[in-house]
């Protein structure tokens, strides 16, 4: 089984966020798509995923509704709403902000042990 | 077979309401599975990691639910559910947290709203702080006055103060003259007196600085009592002209609703003070006519400072004095609050005291009980923690409990401490400032409520916030040590503060006994006071009043049934009496008597019949008698006090004396009688001594215009009152009569006494129901939490005796503990209270054995019923649960 990677704090909902933004899912394509995209890398627990779309839905980022699945089954789809749309954005330059000060961090101290 | 077809059927009818999240999660495992048996996985072993990977179910649906916005809303309604329901498994712990609540609450709250009325609330002046009263004070008169002289002089001299203005030195009767005369009470201030009290009238204006002047335009204020109650509140008012005793002025101005003289005086009507310097300079021997002074002080002026400058402008002044009044006059200066607290003040701070200590009382209380329900419910907290439940479920739990408690004991507090203001009110001396207008205040409710409901939260929460170990999920007596300690201090604390509450309010119950039942010196029952006041301004001749009064005294004495009818000009033992300063007297033949020395005495000028209707014995010599009225000699008839001082060792029979300040010159008086002691210097004080004047036929033995007539009468005051009444206004018919039994004027006297000892008992009581509540709950509880230990000393042979004394030797160890450090801490403050007690001592032996025994019985009382409910145990039951 592969090594899972402890999500960073607030990431989950960005994941989310972009997965959803792809295409409505249901919660179960929403880990086996992070699951699939990430390499096998992030594996989200059921226990964190659930709390999150609730959170998200009650924020009213996204939206859910029953639809009948491929294999004729009924299952809750997500979709992102308008503000889910916005704040995906805003999510998405404060990661990038984040992630290029990391990375500009941890390039100092890589050339400083060189 | 039956029961599970049952069962069954129950859960497909009440079986849980699928949700949402159900079906999902029920979806997400589905496929999860699927997707290992596409993967050629064995189903059930599929189905088995399926599950393993997901995790628990249930958490995971809390941990949705937790989402929800309102989510809270609905654990505090759980919680709330679930502590009602222990509060019904457990009443006696409910009743009693309730019930200590609302003791506490109430009593603190309803006494404090009375007491801060008096203590803490500000003056009805902004800024009241700054505004003190200053002036001369004497032995004859503690309240500050100033000479009109010297006041001129002070008002130019002085740097300290941003204004200083004076009054009238009291309100005097007046007339309102109109088509039925009305005796009002008039005063007069300086244009500059409600300026400086930062007060403005609330119809029309001020005096002006040209009306306050000698011969300025006449003028008056009125206050609103009379605008609204005898002008019909009449928008046109500043338009009349009033008659005041047959001058006619203008009505300028009303004064606000509320307003207050800073003597606490009510008047009806002001006129301007109009001072005149040149006067001043000359009336009264050149000292001018006295008044009260107020002033605001600069900002950033102390008292102290201002004392400081004014001192020697008075040392000045005092050189003028006669030498006699030098060395017993002062310069006094003290804030408004000051002057106007001065008797309310010590009752007030000891009523504070009580506040204080029923509040710990009830504090301790709740905390008590909290600890103890805390500790029982150790084993309930560890089984919840178990199954799931964080610790910050568990405090929320308690939290809500505490403040559910709180909030009932709270409210049912507001309601007793409401009813407690009207009594208190209702009960309340007139003499008391501003008790009228108490009323409940909430934020002393609040400060009440928040204290008690501190107590039980903070000791409610001490159970919630240890961490629930394992052991007390095994532990049957699970009962700490330390708190077992900590509770036992509480009630034993509880009991030495009622202790100390009890004593206080046994030595005032007995000071006050002592003062109903002292002998007075005189009868009081069955005579009547009958108070008659002749406008000056048309009885203004001495000959004229003595008329008047002449007259009505014989019509009275010609009334069926009279047997006695004394005139005088006051009446022991309290209000209004002439004083002379001892020293003033001079006794034919002897050394006169150093000035300063002896104090002061009390001077009445009566007729023969005064000693007869009160029933004063005449000890030594003999009384007046109506032929010595027309004769030539000034006779004095002194008290035994009085001979005892004047002449030790002597007969006073016969000799001759100048009474001083009444009569400094002529002929000396002749005494010519001893009277018994009477009690003159109001009900609790050392008596002065007394020297009585006769009061003869001659216009100048009656100046003054206000005498008393005493009637002793066979008949009820009932019946004589309207034929007194007749009397009067067939002499004239426009003066007022005022009469009342003399008793009822005691009665009246002791009504302070009577509310201080009301309200300190029923605090004691209060105090002392709380304790015993304590005491018992405590007793209780601990009893039942040793129902096992108690079943198995049963097994073991122990008789019902032995358990009884057991718990009871195990209470009364708390109850000696705390009667002893309260009776120590009782003695020690007692001395507290020593202005408020009158002929008893701090140290009164009566009072601390007595209250020890009260106490000791009640605990006893609060220790047996529980430990007999707890000898009732049966063993075999006893030991069989758990």
């Amino acid at each position: 089984m592969p090594q899972s990677t402890d999500l960073l704090q607030g990431t989950l909902d960005l994941l989310i966020l972009q997965t959803l933004a792809l295409a409505p899912m249901h919660g179960w394509g929403v880990a086996q798509r992070i699951q699939q995209l990430s390499k096998d890398v992030l594996q989200i627990g059921q226990g964190s995923l659930y709390p999150a779309l609730y959170r998200l839905e009650y924020k009213g980022w996204i939206r859910s509704e029953w639809q009948i699945t491929e294999n004729n089954r009924r299952a809750k789809y997500y979709r992102l709403t308008r503000t889910g749309r916005k704040q995906l954005v805003a999510e998405l330059a404060g990661w990038d902000r984040l992630s290029s000060a990391i990375a500009s961090v941890l390039g100092r101290a890589a050339e400083a042990s060189s | 077979m039956i029961s599970e077809i049952l069962t069954r059927l129950r859960f497909l009818i009440f079986r849980k309401r699928r949700t949402e999240l159900d079906e999902e999660i029920e979806f997400h495992l589905e496929q999860a599975i699927t997707t290992r048996i596409a993967a050629g996985m064995d189903p059930a072993e599929a189905r088995r990691q399926a599950l393993i990977e997901f995790g628990g179910v249930e958490p995971t649906r809390e941990r949705c639910e937790r989402q929800r916005p309102a989510w809270w809303i609905g654990t505090v309604l759980q919680d709330l559910h679930y502590a009602s329901r222990g509060f019904g498994r457990n009443p006696l712990f409910t009743i009693t947290v309730l019930l200590t609540l609302a003791l506490g609450i109430g009593a603190t709250t309803g006494v404090f709203s009375v007491v801060d009325r008096i203590l803490f609330r500000p003056l009805p002046y902004p800024d009241a702080g700054r505004i003190v009263s200053l002036g001369f004070v004497h032995s004859l008169e503690r309240q500050e006055f100033v000479m009109g002289r010297f006041y001129v002089e002070w008002e130019k001299e002085q740097t300290f103060f941003s204004a200083m203005s004076a009054q009238s030195t009291g309100v005097h009767n007046c007339d309102l003259v109109e088509n039925d005369p009305m005796q009002l009470s008039c005063i007069s201030f300086q244009a500059s007196f409600l300026p400086l009290l930062g007060i403005s009238p609330v119809v029309g204006r001020n005096f002006l600085p040209e009306e306050d002047r000698p011969k300025g335009p006449p003028v008056a204020m009125i206050s609103f009592g009379l605008w609204k109650g005898h002008y019909n509140s009449d928008p046109h008012i500043l338009d009349r002209t009033i008659n005041v005793n047959g001058d006619s002025a203008r009505v300028v101005g009303v004064l606000p609703k509320d307003f207050q003289f800073p003597t606490l005086e009510s008047a009806d009507i002001i006129t301007p003070f109009a001072l005149d310097p040149a006067v001043q300079q000359t009336v009264n021997g050149g000292f001018g006519y006295p008044e009260r002074v107020f002033a605001r002080l600069k900002p950033g002026v102390s008292v102290a400072q201002a004392y400081a400058q004014m001192l020697p402008l008075f040392n000045d002044d005092i050189k003028w004095f006669p030498p006699s009044a030098k060395s017993e006059t002062h310069f006094s200066i003290r804030t408004l609050r000051d002057r106007e607290m001065q008797e309310a003040r010590p009752v007030a701070w000891v009523l504070f005291g009580f506040v204080v200590a029923v509040l710990l009382i009830a504090c301790a209380n709740v905390a008590g009980l909290m600890m103890a329900r805390g500790a029982g419910r150790q084993r309930e907290f560890a089984v919840r923690s178990a199954i799931g439940a964080t610790r910050g479920r568990l405090i929320r739990q308690a939290l809500t409990e505490a403040l559910l408690l709180s909030l009932a004991g709270g409210l049912a507090g507001l309601a007793i401490a409401q009813a407690l203001v009207m009594v208190f009110v209702h009960l309340a001396p007139t003499g008391i400032p501003f008790i009228g207008r108490a009323h409940l205040d909430l934020r002393i409710a609040a400060f009440a409520a928040l204290v008690s409901c501190l107590c039980g939260v903070i000791f409610g929460l001490a159970t919630a916030l240890q961490k629930p170990g394992l052991a007390a999920l095994n532990a049957k007596a699970s009962m700490s040590r330390s708190h077992a300690f900590w509770r036992r201090s509480l009630v034993t604390a509880q009991i030495a503060i009622s202790i100390i509450l009890l004593s206080g309010a046994a030595l005032l119950l007995r000071s006050f006994t002592k003062i109903e039942e002292q002998n007075l010196g005189m009868r009081t029952g069955g005579v009547l006071t009958v108070n008659v006041a002749l406008p000056w301004w048309r009885y203004n001749t001495d000959q004229k009043v003595m008329d008047f009064y002449l007259r009505l005294e014989s019509s009275l004495r010609r009334l069926p049934g009279t047997r006695a009818v004394g005139l005088t000009d006051s009446i022991p033992p309290g209000g209004w009496q002439s004083d002379f300063r001892f020293a003033d007297v001079h006794v034919q033949g002897k050394p006169p008597i150093p000035p300063g020395s002896g104090g002061t005495g009390v001077g009445r000028s009566v007729t023969p019949d005064y000693f007869r209707a009160l029933n004063i014995p005449i000890v030594r010599g003999r009384n007046f008698a109506d032929a010595d009225r027309t004769g030539n000699e000034r006779e004095v008839i002194i008290s035994r006090l009085m001979a005892a001082r004047l002449f030790p060792g002597e007969d006073s029979i016969g000799k001759r004396l100048l009474p001083g300040a009444q009569i400094r010159s002529g002929a000396p008086a002749i005494i010519v009688g001893v009277a018994d002691n009477v009690k003159n210097n109001g009900l609790t004080e050392q008596s002065d001594p007394e020297m009585y004047t006769l009061r003869r036929s001659v216009p100048g033995d009656w100046s003054g215009n206000h005498l008393m007539v005493i009637v002793d009468s066979a008949m009820s005051a009932v019946a004589i009152e309207p034929w007194i009444r007749s009397e009067v206004s067939s002499i004239d018919r426009t003066i007022p009569v005022e009469m009342e039994p003399l008793d009822q004027t005691l009665n009246r006297l002791a009504d302070r006494p009577r509310f201080e000892t009301t309200l300190l008992g029923f605090f004691a009581l209060t105090g002392l129901v709380l304790a015993v509540v304590g005491l018992y709950g405590l007793i209780a509880y601990m009893t039942t939490q040793r129902t096992h230990e108690i079943g198995l000393r049963m097994a073991l042979g122990a008789t019902r005796s032995h358990i009884l004394s057991m718990i009871a030797t195990d209470g009364l160890r708390m109850v000696l503990v705390g009667l002893a450090v309260g009776l120590g801490a009782a003695l020690a403050v007692s001395h507290m209270l020593k202005t408020l007690l009158f002929q008893v001592s701090i140290y009164d032996p009566f009072t601390y054995i007595a209250v020890p025994l009260l106490l000791s019985f009640a605990a006893l009382v609060a220790i047996l019923i529980p430990a007999r409910a707890g000898t009732r145990v049966e063993p075999a039951v006893t030991l069989r649960a758990d």
